[in-house]
C-alpha cells in the first residue's frame, strides 16, 4: 500500500466459509483515502493467503447492494464478500 | 442477529394497487407456520394462491444429510427479499405477497423458505411465485451448510451477479 496521507474507516463483514477461513465475523479496518473493494480485499490476503483461492467465487457487497470490485470506498461503508449464495 | 417484526398489521381493505403495504417478508429463527402465511395473503377479492414450501431433504447427492443450519447477512438479506416483492408487483398481477426465509439450525422435513402470493387469477400467482423462489435462490445472502455423517459442508450455491466495473455517474 502506498504511504497513508488521509485515512477512511469502514466496517467489514464476513459470512460463510469466508467467515470460517477468516475467523472473523465483523471489523472496523482502516484504508487509504480512495481505496476500493479490491484494495480492502488485498488487505485481507495478504492475512490469510487462502482467501485469494476464492476471490473468482467471491462478490463484494458496498452498504448492503452488490458493488464491483472497482468501487471506491467512503468513510462508514459497510463491506463484506459474500460466497455464492445458497438460500432457500 | 437482528430480526425483521413480525407480520404487519392488517389493514382496513385497499385498493389493489395499494396492497403492497400487506406484504410479509421476514427472516425468522422459529418453525414457520405456512398456514398463517396462507392465511395473511388471502383476501376477499382474490381467486388464487400459490405457495412454495421449500423444506429440508433428507439427502445430498445421494449423502444421507442429518441437518442443515442457515445465516444471513440480514439487513441486506431482508432489504434483497422487499426488492423481490417489489418486482413481483411490477411484473405480475398479483395482490399479496409473504416470502418468509428461517434461520439456525434446521431438521429433516422443516420447512426452510414458504413463499405465498395471492392474485385475482392464478396465472400471475403461479408465475410470480416461481420468479420469486429461483430470484431468491440466486441474490439473497443466505449460506447454506449441510451436515452429514462426517461432517459440514457449505452448499454449492450461486453467485450473484455484480454490477459492471466503472459504475456510471450514479452510485
Amino acid at each position: 500500500m502506498p504511504p497513508v496521507s488521509s485515512k477512511l474507516r469502514v466496517n467489514v463483514l464476513f459470512f460463510g466459509r469466508v467467515r470460517e477461513l477468516t475467523g472473523l465475523k465483523e471489523e472496523a479496518v482502516e484504508l487509504p483515502a480512495g481505496a476500493t473493494l479490491a484494495d480492502l480485499f488485498g488487505l485481507y490476503t495478504a492475512r490469510f493467503p487462502r482467501l485469494a483461492d476464492f476471490r473468482a467465487s467471491l462478490v463484494a457487497s458496498r452498504n448492503q447492494e452488490f458493488a464491483a470490485w472497482d468501487t471506491p470506498l467512503s468513510f462508514g461503508d459497510d463491506v463484506a464478500f459474500l460466497p455464492p449464495v445458497s438460500g432457500g | 442477529m437482528i430480526l425483521d417484526y413480525g407480520p404487519p398489521q392488517k389493514a382496513a381493505p385497499t385498493p389493489m394497487s395499494q396492497t403492497a403495504e400487506t406484504d410479509w417478508f421476514e427472516l425468522v429463527q422459529t418453525p414457520i407456520d405456512p398456514s398463517a402465511v396462507v392465511r395473511h395473503v388471502r383476501a376477499d377479492n382474490d381467486g388464487a394462491i400459490v405457495t412454495f414450501d421449500g423444506f429440508v431433504r433428507n439427502e445430498s447427492h445421494s449423502r444421507r444429510t442429518l441437518y442443515l443450519e442457515y445465516e444471513a447477512y440480514t439487513s441486506m438479506a431482508l432489504e434483497k427479499i422487499r426488492e423481490i416483492g417489489a418486482q413481483m408487483h411490477q411484473k405480475f398481477a398479483i395482490h399479496r405477497v409473504a416470502i418468509l426465509h428461517r434461520l439456525g439450525r434446521l431438521e429433516i422435513s422443516e420447512t426452510s423458505v414458504f413463499i405465498a402470493v395471492s392474485a385475482p387469477h392464478r396465472p400471475a400467482a403461479f408465475d410470480a411465485c416461481r420468479f420469486a423462489i429461483d430470484t431468491l435462490k440466486r441474490t439473497v445472502p443466505i449460506w447454506k451448510k449441510e451436515y452429514f455423517e462426517d461432517g459440514g459442508v457449505w452448499a454449492d450455491g450461486e453467485l450473484p451477479p455484480a454490477p459492471p466495473s466503472r459504475p456510471k455517474a450514479a452510485s
